[in-house]
C-alpha cells in the first residue's frame, strides 16, 4: 500500500512528526526573513547575553543574536541533510531496482560496490571528499550520501526482488509490457513504501551527521550559521551562557526524532497493510 | 486446417552448471483451431515447461516450436516482445490470488494487454470482457482479496481473454478452486472455445471470428476428460500416449497412462486395486 499523507496523519506520533518537519522546513525557508538581526552582524556591546527583550534566545561570544543565527542556520543544515538523501536515494535505490532486471554481471557488481561502501567510517571519507574536492558543506554531504546509499540499495532490492519474480509481473511481461512499464506498474509501488521508511530515518542520520561534521569545522566556511557549528560555539563559553546549547542542541534532537517518528508511522502503515494481506491469504485458503 | 500450435522434437534444460538437466526430451505437440487439448501428467513431468516454452520463456535445445505461424523459438528481445503484444497467445496461471496484482483493481489487470498495446475505450472493453466470463463488470473496482476464489479466476480468464487470442494455455486453471467453483470454470472455457459468438464484438464483425485453442494442462483427470478433445500424456518429459480424448480415458495403452486412469478417484473408490497399480508401476521403472 502506498504510504498515504492522510493515513500518515490519522496516527498520533505521525501527525506531530508531520507538523514539527513542516514547521522546521517553513523555518529553512522563511527563516532568515524572520530573523530580527543580521546573522553575521557582530556588537560588541552585547557578548554573551542571556534571553531578554532584544535578544529572545541571547548572543554568542561575538554578540551576534543566536535566534537569527538559529534561523539563518537551519537552511543550510536542512538542505545539506536533504542533499545526502537525495544522493543516497538516486545511487541506492537506481541500482537496486536495476539490479533485479540486468542479470547476474551487474548484480554482482553492485553488491561489492555496496559491500564496499558500507565499511567506509562517515567522518572520515566526509573529510577525505572534502579535502579532494575543496571544503564545502555540499562536497562533505555528497561523501555522506555515497555512504548512505547501500541502505536504499539493499531495502529497494529487498522489495522489488520477490514482485520482479511474482506470477502477475510474468503476466504483465506476457502481455508484452516493457521492462519500463512493469517497472512503473507493479514493482514501484511496492517498493515505495520501504524507500519511504528508509528517506525519513535516513534524512534524520544524515541531520545528525551534518551537525557532527560542522560541529567539527567541516565543511562550513566562518561565519556561516549552522546548527552544529552554533552548538560548538556555545560548548566554548558553558561557563559564562550554560544555556546557550539548548537551543540548537533541541532544535537538532527533535527534528531527528521527528524524523524517525515519521519513519515509525510509515513502518506502521506499511506494516498494517502487511497484516490485512496475511489475512486476505487466510481467508483465500480457507 | 493449419495449426495453431505445431511443436516437433523440442527438448528443453532447465537450470544451471551442475544442476542442469534436459525437462523435456524429444516432445510433439498440436493443437488445432477451436479445439481443446489436455496435456496431463504427473507433477515433474514437464507440463508447465512446455507450455512455457510455447511463451518463449524458456530456452529451446532442439526442436521447434511454432505458435500461430511464427517459430518462437527464434525470437528474441522486441521480436519477441512484439508477438506477445500481438496477444495471440494468452496464459492462464493456475493461482488466480497470485497472478492478479493485489494491490490494482481487477480492471486495471483485465485491461492491462490493452494498456500495453495503447488501445482506447479500454473501460468499455473491460466490461464487456467480464461481463463474457459471466461477472459484473462493477467488480472492475473490486481488488483480488476482495472478491472469490472462483471470480478471481474468471477474472484472470477475462485478462486472457481481452485480446482475444487464437490459442488460450490454462495451467492447472482449476486446481486452486473448490467444486462449484470448478466446474463453473470449466463450462466457461468450454464456451470460450468460440469467444466472439453472441458478443458484440463478434456480431459487429470486429474480429475475425476465430475460434480459440486451448492447451489445458492439469493433473486432474476428471477435469481434462470433462473439457477437452484430445489428450497428451507426459511422463518424465515424454510424450507416452496421445490421442481422443474418449479413446485415452476408455482404452489407455502405455502403463503409465493405465496407472493414471485407473488411480482416479470415482464413487467407488480408485478404478484399480493396489495389486494393480503395483504390476503397472514396475512396468514404468
Amino acid at each position: 500500500m502506498r504510504p498515504r499523507v492522510s493515513t500518515v496523519l490519522r496516527h498520533r506520533i505521525g501527525a506531530v512528526s508531520v507538523t514539527f518537519l513542516v514547521l522546521v522546513a517553513l523555518l529553512a525557508v522563511f527563516g532568515p526573513l524572520l530573523a530580527p538581526y543580521d546573522p553575521l552582524q557582530q556588537n560588541q556591546d552585547a557578548l554573551l547575553q542571556g534571553p531578554s527583550a532584544q535578544h529572545l534566545l541571547g548572543t554568542d561570544n561575538l554578540g551576534r543574536d543566536e535566534l537569527s543565527r538559529l534561523l539563518a542556520g537551519s537552511r543550510l543544515s536542512l538542505l545539506a541533510a536533504l542533499e545526502a538523501v537525495v544522493v543516497g536515494l538516486v545511487l541506492g535505490t537506481v541500482p537496486g531496482l536495476l539490479s533485479v532486471y540486468l542479470g547476474r554481471a551487474f548484480e554482482w557488481t553492485t553488491l561489492r560496490v555496496m559491500d564496499a561502501f558500507v565499511t567506509l567510517p562517515f567522518l572520515v571519507f566526509a573529510v577525505a571528499m572534502t579535502a579532494l574536492l575543496g571544503n564545502g558543506l555540499t562536497q562533505a554531504m555528497l561523501a555522506v550520501g555515497i555512504l548512505v546509499s547501500p541502505a536504499f540499495y539493499r531495502v529497494t532490492r529487498a522489495a522489488a526482488f520477490p514482485v520482479a519474480g511474482s506470477q502477475y509481473v510474468e503476466a504483465a511481461r506476457l502481455t508484452g509490457a516493457s521492462a519500463w512499464f512493469v517497472l512503473r506498474r507493479h514493482v514501484w509501488p511496492k517498493v515505495l513504501p520501504a524507500v519511504a521508511v528508509t528517506t525519513a530515518t535516513t534524512l534524520g542520520s544524515s541531520l545528525v551527521i551534518v551537525s557532527s561534521l560542522t560541529f567539527l569545522g567541516i565543511g562550513i566556511r566562518p561565519p556561516e550559521p549552522t546548527w552544529g557549528g552554533m552548538l560548538a560555539t556555545s560548548l566554548e563559553y558553558l561557563f559564562p551562557r550554560p544555556t546557550a546549547p539548548l537551543a540548537p542542541a533541541l532544535l537538532v534532537i527533535l527534528t531527528v526524532g521527528a524524523c524517525n517518528g515519521l519513519a515509525d508511522t510509515l513502518r506502521d502503515v506499511t506494516g498494517v497493510s502487511a497484516r490485512s494481506s496475511r489475512k486476505e491469504k487466510v481467508r483465500a485458503a480457507a | 486446417m493449419s495449426d495453431l500450435v505445431e511443436v516437433r522434437d523440442l527438448a528443453v534444460s532447465l537450470g544451471r552448471g551442475r544442476a542442469r538437466r534436459e525437462i523435456l526430451h524429444g516432445v510433439d505437440l498440436t493443437v488445432r483451431p477451436g479445439e481443446i487439448v489436455g496435456l496431463i501428467g504427473e507433477t515433474g513431468s514437464g507440463k508447465t515447461t512446455l507450455a512455457r516454452s510455447l511463451l518463449g520463456l524458456n530456452r529451446i535445445d532442439r526442436g521447434t516450436v511454432s505458435v500461430t505461424g511464427t517459430d518462437v523459438g527464434g525470437l528474441r528481445g522486441g521480436a519477441l516482445r512484439a508477438f506477445r503484444r500481438a496477444g495471440s497467445v494468452q496464459y492462464v496461471f493456475q493461482d488466480p490470488l497470485q497472478s492478479l496484482d493485489p494491490d490494482l483493481p481487477l480492471g486495471r489487470s483485465v485491461g492491462e494487454a490493452l494498456e500495453v498495446r495503447g488501445s482506447s475505450q479500454i473501460a468499455d472493453r473491460v466490461a464487456e470482457a467480464l461481463a463474457r466470463v459471466g461477472l459484473d463488470p462493477a467488480l472492475a473496482a473490486r481488488r483480488p482479496a476482495e472478491v472469490s476464489g472462483g471470480q478471481r479466476q474468471r477474472a484472470a480468464i477475462a485478462r486472457a481473454m481481452i485480446t482475444e487470442p487464437r490459442l488460450l494455455i490454462c495451467d492447472e486453471p482449476v486446481s486452486a478452486l473448490d467444486a462449484s467453483s470448478r466446474t463453473a470454470v470449466l463450462e466457461l472455457l468450454l464456451r470460450l472455445r468460440d469467444p466472439h459468438r453472441g458478443t458484440a464484438a463478434g456480431e459487429a464483425g470486429r474480429v475475425g471470428g476465430h475460434r480459440t485453442g486451448q492447451l489445458f494442462i492439469s493433473h486432474d483427470l476428471g477435469s481434462v476428460a470433462g473439457v477437452t478433445d484430445r489428450i497428451a500424456v507426459l511422463y518424465h518429459g515424454r510424450i507416452v500416449e496421445a490421442g481422443a480424448t474418449a479413446q485415452i480415458i476408455g482404452d489407455p495403452t502405455h502403463p503409465y497412462t493405465r496407472l493414471l486412469v485407473g488411480s482416479a478417484p470415482t464413487l467407488d473408490g480408485a478404478g484399480l486395486d493396489r495389486a494393480a497399480r503395483a504390476v503397472l508401476r514396475a512396468q514404468l521403472v
